[in-house]
């Protein structure tokens, strides 16, 4: 009956299934047994041998990948068999996925106690620090600071800030691996010159200039194709009431960010500065004379980039690479040959005051699982990452020499001679090299020559990503690195749903913005527990020394 | 058309004392019956309240090195924070007024079409239509974003380029606390609506075409075959469904939701689940989440009892 | 089926149609948009994004080859494949026992039973208690972590009951009359007599399973058994965070593209199956069971 040979094949399938699945495949998901009881807090792994054990030691890493869509290496990666080979380590490398997904995943994790012997800190709000803080409470992470004299070469290039060591030092035992920080001060503020040419305008230099250049953008079609569907500013929400990418126009009231950095003496909230309710007024200028595409409080990055390529808008807030890198600026260069986007310095504001935003220096932080250094693999840990420092850079981070790119006279990376799809930046190449951003990058030179080459654009220009990346770097930001040391408080939702609720609500006009109506926002806040807030942030910072 | 009532069987009723021989004769008569259900009710046990016993962390200052049995009680702290919460009326209200209005407007629409479906005559209309309503419930909601973007958008957007046209302001419909909730539940309707009706419709196909026979031949009109065969046919599965949506109340649609909110409409669109998402998950809050999920409980268990007892005497069909 | 073409008749008829059509066509045109965006050529889409209309011989399939030829696209497809046959077979294994027990109308205990069912019903435990369970049992990176935990929906149970409970009795009592247990009632009456139910149903947990993403993403750590939702997914996040990265990994189709696309793609099954299933979605299956 065919009943019965449809129910024969289910279970053949179910039952195959269980067996592929319950069989141990790569992934050696059990560690060894767990070696004598620890003491807390806990001891780090012993003095490395001289001879390496016999056994090979199975490590798990968990980290994001650096370009989530294009997957995993695959099992037969060469850097495996190389690690397994020189460092007699089986390593298994699971892609937590970005956002909060991958924090769903980590949390998980720790609730269960399960976590993997090496991984990185990937909380959805980037406060690495914070999830750090969490996980050594909870008692789930090994100190390391035993393990650092085992890889000079790695403490050399990658952990040589002793901030950031700082930073992540709780109780006087070093907790995380602080990885460099991609490139600092990296985003700025971009202007369509080919605009300001076509409609015989200067480049804005204060505020008021830049409302004046926005509303011409706006209102005289400097693209010139008779539609009226440009607007002057473009942007997205990204961070805390109005997110970084609209600082600047806070910093030209000396009042970038959350917190007031500028003037340690006077540490506290922005908002409660009087002249931030006269930059939120000028935000609101913008939004009223419709001179900003008005779907910035929804847009997702996305949305945004591919915006910016369609010639949406002519004044915008973006990161040096998303600009100017040559895959990310073809499709655009493609679209308008002509076009020509240039730097522009931080607007002042009425007062003079001019910062491009807050320079909080986040980057990645590595951990070692309690479980991991109780099983003794502390010691392996730090070879494999020594080695990721040293001999395996290139593969990790380009792949393999005369195969995915050539080393010039220089000693600079090329892809000279090297087939398209086997370079090492083609898109078939990137699963190989998914570690680059996480681990291996530490922002030498040579990488910042590799990354960001000059090229030429459709019509015969030199795009130099680097020359904007020196102008926004030297540009006037904020030092807020101290930021990495506030926790959030603990109603944390509610707080930071009413801080950026009540701001986004004045720029939108959906509030009237006047003395008394800020008076009313600001008391609000104190409600929340915002005093108290601002204290205990004043207070960390005191404690880490970066604050008197 | 039944009558749906437990009805305890006369075997067990009929004696004022319990009769344990009675009983234990009349679950042999049924030996079938519970050797039939042992396998799920095993995984039940397993894998429902398995996480249910370990949903005691609700109650509990959740440690991971502790585990659940030994980590200490804290009682009702994690309901209190949350109830307490400043945003926890609005976040009810929210919440209520998306899963109601969902409930109200898209269950009757699914119902309709069934039956539309159902009463063409055309075959190969009837399935060509079957087979594209349902499509947009495989969209997933971040997809649909960039779709509702472009229609909405006050800047260039499908809708609002008409509404110039016609000389009116342009509306933004997603960042304006006036029309998101009509965004999300219009949105939803759409997404959702012809999924369910695959459900009514093979509802509708249970029912005996004997009865339509019949009523064609006593000369009923289309109008009259649905609402005397057509509908009370199906009622049972509707007031099911009702009955379990009702159960879920609190369940407003998450994904959708984060997908399609932002900061302007915090405050008619921010749901339990969002704050929960924004709050628990950022801070190693464990035993938050799960909390806010017995609260879910607590009021869906309210409300599908005294909901059961209203359709038993409305309209004869309940759970119990 | 003979109709009796009375003008009342016709008239509802072309309501019916109108209005039908009306509904089809709300629903289709979004999802037009959406069809053309996952054909939309490069430059067309970052010179004008997608217009409503666009002539078919513009259209590219770029976008899904570039998802197709994805190193691992095939592997992510098959292990879909597995994980929702798996899932929907153990799935309807356990949901149609107990719904049928459940359905019978009165036998010791069936309100405790139902009690017990519904209970969990309300009160989901979430996402942590259920993953202290899984890694309790060592389950993770197992399929049977992605499956196991909503095997049974409560939901999915209660309908099958409704539908059982709506067959005549009077077949049920000539079976046992002549001598059936109830599992040879289940298996050789019931079981064939509801077909519209068990595909409907099994449709259910088919879809569930073939689009969940977050519970493999979260159990399961070997990268050659993640099925296509979680590939499409990191596709359609990606962009939000690659903020540092110099290289798209998809050059010759745009985002919005290669989004439309993956969920072009894995509507399909479900687009081929359906019709499939609704032979069997005839009116009067129910009939024949009992002549007088």
């Amino acid at each position: 009956m065919k009943n019965w040979k449809m129910m024969f094949v289910v279970v053949l399938l179910v039952l195959s299934q269980i067996l592929a699945a319950c069989a141990p495949a790569a992934t050696p998901t059990q560690e060894a047994a767990p070696s004598a009881a620890t003491e807390a807090p806990a001891q780090p792994t012993a003095v490395p041998t001289a001879t390496t054990p016999p056994e090979p030691v199975d490590i798990t890493l968990w980290a994001q990948a650096t370009v989530t869509e294009a997957g995993a290496p695959p099992d037969d990666w060469i850097a495996y068999q190389i690690i397994h080979d020189e460092l007699n380590i089986n390593l298994t490398y699971v892609i937590v996925p970005t956002g909060a997904d991958g924090e769903a995943k980590m949390n998980a994790a720790a609730a269960a106690n399960d976590l993997p012997d090496l991984m990185q800190m990937v909380p959805a709000n980037e406060d690495r620090r914070g999830a750090l803080y969490q996980m050594v409470n909870l008692g789930l992470l090994a100190p390391v600071e035993d393990l650092m004299p085992l890889m000079p070469e790695r403490v050399k290039t990658h952990y040589n800030d002793q901030f950031a060591i700082n930073l992540v030092t709780f109780n006087d035992h070093q907790y995380g691996f602080p990885e460099v920080p991609p490139l600092p001060k990296r985003e700025g503020l971009v202007i369509r010159k080919d605009w300001l040419d076509k409609l015989s305008l200067a480049a804005p230099a204060t505020t008021e200039e830049l409302f004046n250049v926005a509303k011409a953008f706006t209102e005289q079609d400097p693209d010139g194709n008779g539609k009226n569907d440009t607007y002057g500013f473009g942007g997205f929400l990204n961070g805390p009431g109005f997110g970084t990418r609209f600082d600047f126009i806070f910093g030209a009231y000396g009042l970038p960010g959350v917190w007031n950095f500028t003037n340690p003496s006077n540490f506290g909230l922005n908002v409660r500065d009087e002249k931030y309710p006269e930059a939120v007024a000028y935000f609101k200028s913008l939004v009223d004379a419709k001179v900003i595409d008005p779907d910035w409080p929804t847009l997702t990055r996305d949305d945004f980039r591919a915006r910016w390529k369609q010639g949406s808008f002519g004044i915008m807030w973006e990161d040096f690479a998303a600009l100017t890198n040559k895959s990310n600026y073809t499709p655009f260069d493609e679209n308008f040959p002509d076009a020509e986007w240039i730097p522009l310095p931080a607007p002042k504001g009425p007062d003079g005051d001019a910062y491009y935003g807050v320079f909080t220096g986040r980057g990645n932080i590595f951990a070692v699982s309690q479980k991991a250094a109780d099983e003794g693999k502390g010691e392996a840990i730090a070879r494999l990452l020594e080695w990721i420092a040293t001999d395996g850079y290139y593969l990790l981070g380009f792949g393999q020499e005369g195969v995915n790119y050539v080393l010039d006279a220089n000693g600079n990376i090329s892809t000279e001679g090297i087939a398209k799809e086997k370079s090492w930046n083609s898109p078939e190449m990137q699963p190989f090299t998914q570690l680059r951003n996480q681990l291996i990058f530490y922002n030498s030179p040579t990488e910042i020559a590799a990354r960001y080459p000059s090229y030429q654009t459709i019509n015969g220009r030199t795009m130099e990503p680097t020359k904007f990346l020196d102008f926004f770097q030297n540009q006037p930001w904020v030092e807020g690195r101290g930021v990495q040391v506030i926790l959030p408080p603990d109603n944390a939702a509610d707080f930071n749903r009413f801080y950026d609720e009540g701001l986004i609500q004045f720029a939108l006009g959906q509030k009237e913005l006047n003395d008394e109506t800020w008076a009313e926002y600001l008391a609000g806040l104190d409600a929340l527990g915002g005093a108290d807030y601002a204290a205990s942030a004043k207070q960390a910072l005191i404690d880490a020394g970066l604050l008197k | 058309m039944r009558v749906k009532t437990l009805t305890i069987p006369p075997e067990v009723r009929s004696t004022n004392r319990f009769d344990f021989r009675k009983l234990i004769r009349s679950m042999w008569r049924q030996r079938w019956l519970y050797f039939l259900m042992t396998p799920t009710l095993i995984y039940f046990a397993i894998f429902k309240y398995g996480p249910l016993w370990n949903a005691q962390i609700a109650f509990k200052d959740f440690k991971p090195l502790l585990g659940v049995m030994d980590s200490p009680w804290v009682g009702f702290k994690h309901f209190e924070t949350f109830i307490h919460s400043f945003y926890f009326t609005d976040l009810m209200t929210n919440t209520l007024i998306f899963s109601v209005a969902k409930l109200v407007l898209g269950l009757p629409l699914a119902v309709i079409c069934a039956i539309a479906l159902h009463e063409t005559w055309s075959v190969r209309f009837r399935t060509f239509v079957q087979t594209m309503i349902y499509l947009p419930h495989f969209l997933s909601w971040v997809i649909m974003f960039g779709v509702l973007l472009v229609i909405l958008s006050p800047g260039n957007g499908l809708l609002n380029t008409i509404i110039e046209r016609f000389g009116g302001e342009p509306i933004a419909f997603l960042t304006s606390p006036h029309y998101f909730r009509w965004v999300v539940i219009l949105s939803d309707i759409w997404k959702e609506t012809g999924w369910s009706t695959i459900l009514y419709l093979a509802a509708l196909l249970a029912i005996s075409p004997d009865l339509y026979e019949a009523a064609a031949v006593d000369g009923a009109t289309p109008l009259q075959r649905i609402w005397y065969i057509s509908i009370p046919g199906i009622l049972p599965v509707i007031v099911l469904v009702t009955l379990l949506r009702l159960g879920h109340i609190l369940e407003a649609g998450f994904n959708q939701i984060f997908v399609l909110y932002s900061v302007p409409v915090y405050s008619v669109g921010d749901i339990l689940d969002t704050w929960v998402y924004r709050q628990g998950i950022l801070q190693f809050q464990f035993g938050l989440a799960t909390a806010v999920g017995f609260f879910k409980g607590v009021i869906g268990l309210a409300l599908i009892l005294s909901a059961n007892r209203l359709a038993k005497q409305l309209a004869q069909q309940g759970i119990y | 089926m003979l109709h009796s073409k009375t003008r009342d008749a016709v008239i509802f008829q072309i309501g019916l149609t109108i209005f039908l059509s009306l509904i089809l066509l709300t629903i289709l045109i979004p999802f037009w948009r959406v069809i053309v965006t996952a054909f939309i050529p490069l430059d067309i889409y970052t010179r004008e994004g997608v217009p409503f209309l666009l002539p078919p011989t513009q259209w590219t399939l770029e976008a899904f080859k570039q998802l197709l030829g994805h190193s691992m696209f095939p592997r992510a497809a098959w292990n879909s494949v597995v994980i929702t046959l798996l899932g929907t077979a153990i799935s309807l294994a356990l949901t149609v026992p107990l719904a049928y027990g459940l359905s019978t109308r009165n036998f010791p205990g069936r309100k405790l039973i139902m009690t017990l069912v519904l209970f969990t019903y309300l009160f989901s435990p979430g996402l942590i208690p259920v993953y202290l369970l899984i890694t309790g049992m060592k389950l993770t990176n197992n399929y049977l972590a992605i499956i196991l935990p909503p095997a049974v929906s409560v939901y999915n149970t209660l309908v099958m009951m409704s539908f059982f409970e709506g067959l005549p009795e009077e077949l049920k009592d000539a079976a046992r009359i002549d001598g059936a247990n109830e599992l040879q009632l289940l298996l050789y009456i019931i079981l064939p007599l509801s077909k519209p139910i068990l595909l409907t149903i099994g449709l259910f947990y088919a879809v569930y399973f073939w689009n969940e993403f977050f519970t493999p993403l979260l159990y399961l750590n070997d990268n050659n058994l993640m099925p296509l939702p979680v590939l499409l997914r990191n596709i359609l996040i990606s962009a939000s965070f690659n903020e540092y990265v110099e290289y798209d990994a998809f050059s010759s189709a745009s985002l919005e593209s290669l989004k439309a696309a993956g969920v072009l793609i894995t509507m399909i099954p479900m687009f081929l199956i359906y019709p499939w299933i609704q032979r069997y979605f005839t009116r009067g299956t129910l009939v024949g069971g009992v002549k007088e």
